[in-house]
């Protein structure tokens, strides 16, 4: 599903991600927890090709390769469902119409069959009543949970997240928590990067420490595509509250 | 999904008013002034062409030619140069004592001294400077002919006129089409430039370029089609102003108006299409 093949990337003379390997496979749930600058939203942002890596191989499904055209650029990341911390979603429309954008996006669906894809996203992250609300009229979990929808609403093979829980306070972040772990018991694979082990505890799932651009722990640092030797699933342990600091 | 994108391009235009209602009121300005210059060329090429209608070559006969000669030159100068109207030696005495008007003055005159002639309404492709000289050149050699004549230097003008207005018309033209495509140009980048943020998000979720810029180019379209209809509306009432103060002014015909919002739309779509193309290209992740 996702593999990284002796990545290394750099930034000017910084080196952001130094000659990593690793391998997620399909229906798995992977975290990477690492302090800031370790290189974790590096990671995601050469799965969604918004970056090209300076050596090395990604490959997303059949996206292979570090120079993708633009055209296929759109293919894959209509594929994918990314959460961000930022929420990231649209202030000038209605959570119906932001998760609504996602699946017109993919030009697969007419108006009438939009509608009620939105609808039963909305009613997995608990937002149905609140379809016609605008982002600012949302607390900061519901405007994840809405961000959420987004990203499950046209059924992703693999849903990418971006410290979801950052800004949100710990019941909030409890819920999404939760709400992941439910997307991955149904087949979605997850991808979690973080600053906190706790909440790649609360996940489940395999772990991956990342430090200066390099992952120093976790199951299999140099994992050739199709191995199978990754950690198994783990129980997903309730997510403690947060702290301050967070 | 067309749908989506008229409304997305209505919304668009709802939330920016004001970038909208200044590329709106910058297109009509530019729109007007072409329309005004079309209109002016309308009206001097219909004109011209009334003027031309009436060129006519007039060819004097010598006196003693037999009616038989007269008739042959006749059958000729048809075939060659358009409908021949003869015109008798009494009939040219009667329109100039109608054209006097004074009784003693055309008693102070012995006899008839004009000539008989034949009028050649020339055919449409010989209504023009060199072709009419060179005409009267050739009639000149026919041996019945004693003069002709064909009024060469207005005709010359008349040319002129025509020539120059075409020019202008084009050089007009050429000057509003840049405008359009710079109104246009700079307006959808502005337009991508505000929205940079949903563009962006639109970009990570897997937007393809035509599915962001369709609406855009819609609503660019749509914004060059109000003002050309904002334009003619302010050409129709200058004209009726005209009509009623100054002298009589037509409107463009159909076809005119047809072609003159078709080539703004079409103008519009190719900025769109080019500045929207160039946006994305620097606006995404």
């Amino acid at each position: 599903m996702i593999t990284f093949e002796h990545v290394t990337k750099r930034y000017g003379e910084r080196l952001a991600l130094d000659a990593i390997s690793w391998h997620m496979d399909e229906g798995e749930c992977v975290s990477f927890v690492g302090a800031s600058g370790a290189g974790k939203t590096t990671i995601l942002r050469l799965v969604t090709h918004e970056i090209a890596p300076t050596s090395g191989t990604v490959v997303v499904g059949t996206f292979r390769g570090s120079r993708v055209r633009r055209a296929q650029r759109a293919l894959l990341r209509r594929t994918l469902g990314v959460i961000y911390e930022d929420f990231r979603l649209l202030n000038d429309r209605t959570v119906f119409e932001n998760v609504a954008l996602a699946v017109r996006i993919t030009g697969h669906f007419s108006d009438s069959e939009v509608v009620p894809r939105v609808l039963v996203a909305l009613e997995q992250v608990g937002l149905d009543a609140q379809h016609a609300a605008y982002p600012q009229e949302l607390s900061a979990g519901e405007r994840q949970r809405a961000a959420i929808a987004r990203a499950i609403v046209n059924r992703p093979a693999v849903v990418l997240a971006d410290e979801p829980t950052k800004a949100l306070e710990s019941e909030s972040a409890r819920e999404v928590i939760a709400l992941l772990r439910r997307i991955h018991e149904d087949g979605a694979a997850v991808l979690l990067v973080t600053t906190r082990p706790d909440v790649a505890d609360a996940l489940g799932g395999r772990m991956l420490r990342l430090e200066e651009g390099r992952i120093v722990s976790g199951a299999a640092t140099e994992v050739p595509p199709g191995h199978a030797a990754y950690m198994p699933k783990e129980s997903a342990a309730p997510l403690p509250p947060q702290t301050a600091e967070d | 999904m067309h749908v989506y994108f008229l409304r997305e391009a209505w919304r668009s235009f709802r939330q920016h008013q004001g970038l909208a209602w200044t590329a709106v009121v910058s297109l009509t300005a530019t729109l007007l002034l072409c329309a005004v210059f079309l209109l002016l060329t309308n009206n001097a090429r219909r004109a011209v062409r009334f003027i031309g209608d009436r060129r006519e070559m007039v060819v004097y006969l010598r006196d003693d030619v037999s009616p038989a000669l007269r008739d042959s030159l006749i059958g000729r100068l048809t075939v060659l140069y358009g409908a021949v109207t003869y015109v008798s030696k009494q009939q040219a005495w009667d329109e100039f004592s109608q054209q006097v008007g004074d009784p003693q003055l055309l008693q102070a005159v012995d006899q008839n001294p004009l000539p008989a002639s034949l009028r050649v309404r020339l055919r449409p492709e010989l209504l023009n400077y060199s072709a009419m000289e060179q005409a009267a050149k050739q009639v000149q050699q026919f041996p019945e002919v004693e003069d002709v004549r064909y009024g060469g230097e207005w005709v010359r003008r008349l040319d002129e006129l025509q020539a120059t207005l075409t020019r202008d018309s084009l050089a007009v033209g050429v000057v509003v089409a840049l405008a359009i495509l710079l109104v246009i140009y700079n307006t959808i980048r502005l337009s991508v430039m505000t929205r940079r943020r949903e563009v962006e998000i639109m970009i990570r979720l897997g937007a393809s370029d035509r599915f962001i810029a369709t609406p855009l180019t819609i609503e660019a379209v749509g914004q060059t089609l109000l003002a050309a209809l904002i334009a003619l509306g302010l050409l129709f009432a200058v004209q009726q102003l005209a009509l009623q103060q100054v002298a009589r002014v037509t409107f463009l015909p159909p076809w005119w108006l047809a072609g003159f919002v078709g080539g703004a739309v079409l103008l519009a779509w190719i900025a769109a299409s080019v500045a929207v193309a160039r946006a994305l290209r620097s606006a995404g992740p």
